[in-house]
C-alpha cells in the first residue's frame, strides 16, 4: 500500500520539471535502489539482533529459519504437502479468491450507494450515521454473528470482506460526487444537458479519480480484515495459515504468512494504481 | 493558548494513565509472584478465588493474569514474564520440544479431561460408530487438546485426518455450525458440549482415551530460574493446589461455588463440569502414573512424549524430544511428601 492514497504520482509529472537527461537518471536509479536498499538494510538489522540473542528464537527467528520454513510450506517435503495439506500458494490463491469477491461486492455496492448518497442528499442524511458506524466497527465483532447467521464456509468470510470494503468505496464516492465542480454543472445545464447527462458526463467523470482511491483503500481494509475473516475454517487460506502457526507459537511460519500477505497487498496496490493511471488519466487536471 | 492546550492534554493523558483498573493492591516493598490461569474450571480458580496464596505467602505480592490459549501462557514464558502458568498438555509437550524448549517444569496435574471434553455425533448425520466418520466434517479448535484427542479416536478406527474432513472452529463456532446443519460431528468440551449432547450422542469420551493410554491433561508449570531460586515458594504452591483437590472431593458445592466467581457461571453447572471431570487425589498425582515421586518422575513423561511425537506428525515441530527431556521437566522435588501431608 503506498503512503500517498490521494495523489497518484504521475510518471509525467515528476520527472518533466528536470527535463535535463542526467538528472532523468539520477531520479530513476534513487527511485529503484532506495527500496532495495531499506530492504538490504531491514535484513541486516534483522539477522544482527537474531544473532545477538537478545531475544528469544521464537520472538525473532533467523532469516534463514524463516526462508527454510517458506520453502517448506511452498513444496511437498517428506511426503508433507505445505502447510496443513497445501502449499503457499493455494493458501494465497483461497485467501485472494474471498478478498476479490468480497471486495467486488463491497466496492459495486459502495460505489452505487456512494452515487445516490452524493446526488441525493435526503439520501445522505438518512445513510450517512449507518455508514460511519458499519465504518467504526472492528470486523472481529461481528464475525461471530455472521457465522451464526451464514454458517461455516464461504459466505461468511466474502460477507464480512464485503463489509470491510464497503464504507471506503461509499464515503470516498460521496464525497467525490458531492465535491464535483458546480461551474461545469452548470455550464453543461446552460448548454442544454438534461440531470441525466449532467451526472453520466460531468459529475461521474469528476468523481472517478476519488473514487479510485476510495476503491484502492477499500481493497486495504478488505485486506486487513483477512485474519479476521479466516478465523474460522479458514484452511486453507492464509490467514487461517497465520492464525493456525501462531496457536502453536510457530513463529516463522507466521512470519512467512505475514510476508506473503505484506508482498501480495504491495502487488495487488501496484496494479490498481496501474489500472487507475490508464482509467483515469484526466485527475488533477480539471 | 496552543502551549496550554498543549499541557492541558499531556496532564490529562497522564491522569488517565495513572487512572487504571487495578485491584491487585500490590505493595512495592515485596518480591511479586506472577501466575498464569486459564478458565477452564480446576484447582487453580478455587485457590485463586479464596486468596489462599495471598495468605500462605504474605511475605509476596501476587499478580495472577489470564490467558486464553496453551500458546500464550507458552510466550509469556519465554518472555520470562511468568513464574506459574496453567496450560493443556499439548502445549507443555509444544514447550519442552525443539525449537521452544522453554525452561519449565510440570510441578501439578490441575485436571485431566473425562466425560467434559467429548466427540459427538449430530442426530440425523448418520454416524453411530467412529468409522463412520469417514469422509464427514468434524468441527474442533486446531491446536487444542480436544484436536489431539480426536485424532486419537481417529487413529484408533484406522482412520486419519485425511480420511475426514476437519473443521478448525472455536466451541461457541462449533453450536452454531452443529446447529445449522454445518458440520456432522464435534470433539468439544463444556460447557457448549452440554448443549450439543441435546441433539447428538457421545461416540467417545476423552475418559475413555485416558483408559486407553492417550489422556489430555491440564497442567500446572513453573520457571526453571524461579523453582531453583524459591523451592520454598513452590512447595507452597504445591500444597494449596493439593487443597483445592482435596476441597474439590470433600466438599464439591464450595469448589464449585467457588470456580464459579471466577468464570462467571452458576455454582450449579460447575458442579456439574466438575463431576464430568476427572480430579485426582494429592497421592494420585504423586503416584508413579503421573507425577512420580523424587528421582522417579512418573508415566505422565510418557504421555508428554507422546503428545510430543503428536505434533511432530503434524508438523508443529521438526522432530519429537526424547522421553528423557520429559522426565527431566517433571518437578518431582519432594514428592510425594510434599504435597501429601
Amino acid at each position: 500500500m503506498s503512503v500517498f492514497v490521494d495523489i497518484a504520482p504521475d510518471e509525467s509529472l515528476i520527472d518533466s520539471p528536470a527535463a535535463v537527461p542526467s538528472g532523468k537518471w539520477r531520479g530513476r536509479v534513487t527511485r529503484a535502489a532506495l527500496p532495495l536498499l531499506s530492504l538490504v538494510v531491514f535484513f541486516g538489522v534483522w539477522q544482527l539482533v537474531a544473532v545477538s540473542g537478545i531475544w528469544n528464537q521464537t520472538f525473532v527467528p533467523y532469516p534463514s529459519t524463516v526462508w527454510r520454513a517458506s520453502l517448506d510450506v511452498s513444496t511437498t517435503h517428506d511426503g508433507v504437502r505445505g502447510y496443513a495439506g497445501y502449499l503457499l500458494w493455494e493458501h494465497l490463491y483461497m485467501t485472494l479468491r474471498r478478498v476479490f469477491a468480497g471486495v467486488l461486492i463491497g466496492v459495486v455496492l459502495g460505489v452505487l450507494l456512494g452515487l445516490v448518497m452524493g446526488s441525493v442528499s435526503w439520501v445522505r442524511s438518512v445513510l450517512e450515521p449507518w455508514l460511519t458506524f458499519l465504518r467504526a466497527l472492528p470486523p472481529l465483532a461481528y464475525f461471530f454473528l455472521l457465522v451464526i447467521w451464514l454458517g461455516i464456509d464461504e459466505a461468511p468470510k466474502i460477507t464480512l470482506l464485503a463489509l470491510a470494503a464497503l464504507p471506503p468505496a461509499a464515503v470516498a464516492t460521496t464525497a467525490a460526487v458531492v465535491a464535483a465542480p458546480v461551474g461545469l454543472q452548470e455550464a453543461a445545464r446552460a448548454l442544454g444537458a438534461s440531470k441525466r447527462q449532467v451526472i453520466r458526463d460531468v459529475v461521474v467523470p469528476s468523481a472517478l479519480p476519488e473514487t479510485f482511491t476510495g476503491i484502492r483503500l477499500a481493497v486495504g481494509m478488505a485486506y486487513s480484515s483477512v485474519v479476521a475473516a479466516e478465523l474460522f475454517n479458514g484452511l486453507p487460506g492464509i490467514g487461517g495459515l497465520v492464525k493456525d502457526a501462531s496457536n502453536y507459537n510457530n513463529t516463522p511460519v507466521v512470519l512467512v504468512g505475514i510476508f506473503a500477505i505484506g508482498i501480495s497487498g504491495l502487488v495487488i496496490d501496484g496494479l490498481l494504481r496501474a489500472v487507475e493511471r490508464r482509467a483515469v488519466p484526466w485527475r488533477g487536471k480539471i | 493558548m496552543k502551549l496550554k492546550a498543549l499541557i492541558a492534554t499531556l496532564a490529562a493523558t497522564l491522569a488517565l494513565a495513572g487512572c487504571s483498573v487495578d485491584h491487585s493492591g500490590d505493595q512495592a516493598d515485596k518480591p511479586t509472584i506472577r501466575i498464569g490461569y486459564q478458565s477452564f474450571p480446576s484447582g487453580d480458580l478455587i485457590v485463586k478465588n479464596n486468596k489462599w496464596l495471598e495468605e500462605a505467602l504474605p511475605n509476596y505480592n501476587i499478580k495472577w493474569t489470564k490467558f486464553d490459549s496453551g500458546a500464550d501462557v507458552n510466550t509469556a514464558f519465554i518472555a520470562k514474564e511468568l513464574d506459574f502458568g496453567a496450560l493443556g498438555s499439548s502445549p507443555v509437550a509444544r514447550g519442552l520440544s525443539a525449537p521452544l524448549n522453554i525452561p519449565y517444569k510440570v510441578a501439578f496435574v490441575l485436571d485431566v479431561a473425562g466425560d467434559n471434553e467429548a466427540l459427538v455425533a449430530r442426530n440425523g448425520s448418520g454416524v453411530n460408530t467412529i468409522a463412520d466418520l469417514k469422509g464427514k466434517r468434524i468441527g474442533t479448535p486446531f491446536a487444542s487438546t480436544a484436536h489431539y484427542s480426536l485424532l486419537a479416536a481417529l487413529a484408533q478406527n484406522g482412520l486419519s485426518a485425511k480420511d475426514v474432513q476437519l473443521v478448525d472452529l472455536q466451541p461457541q463456532a462449533i453450536l452454531a455450525a452443529w446447529d445449522r446443519g454445518d458440520i456432522d460431528a464435534a470433539y468439544s468440551w463444556l460447557p457448549s458440549l452440554d448443549q450439543l449432547r441435546k441433539t447428538g450422542k457421545d461416540l467417545i469420551t476423552s475418559r475413555q482415551l485416558a483408559k486407553d493410554g492417550k489422556p489430555t491433561l491440564d497442567l500446572g508449570a513453573v520457571r526453571d530460574e524461579f523453582a531453583d531460586a524459591h523451592p520454598d515458594v513452590v512447595d507452597i504452591w504445591r500444597q494449596q493446589e493439593a487443597r483445592a483437590l482435596n476441597l474439590i472431593h470433600d466438599d464439591p458445592a464450595a469448589a464449585a461455588k467457588a470456580i464459579a466467581a471466577e468464570i462467571g457461571l452458576s455454582p450449579d453447572e460447575v458442579a456439574g463440569q466438575l463431576k464430568q471431570g476427572v480430579y485426582l487425589t494429592p497421592e494420585q498425582v504423586a503416584s508413579p502414573e503421573w507425577l512420580g515421586a523424587e528421582g522417579k518422575p512418573g508415566n505422565i513423561a510418557v504421555n508428554l512424549q507422546s503428545a510430543s511425537q503428536f505434533l511432530a506428525d503434524q508438523k508443529q515441530i521438526p522432530s519429537a524430544a526424547p522421553l528423557q527431556t520429559f522426565q527431566d521437566a517433571i518437578y518431582t522435588k519432594g514428592l510425594p511428601g510434599a504435597i501429601t501431608q
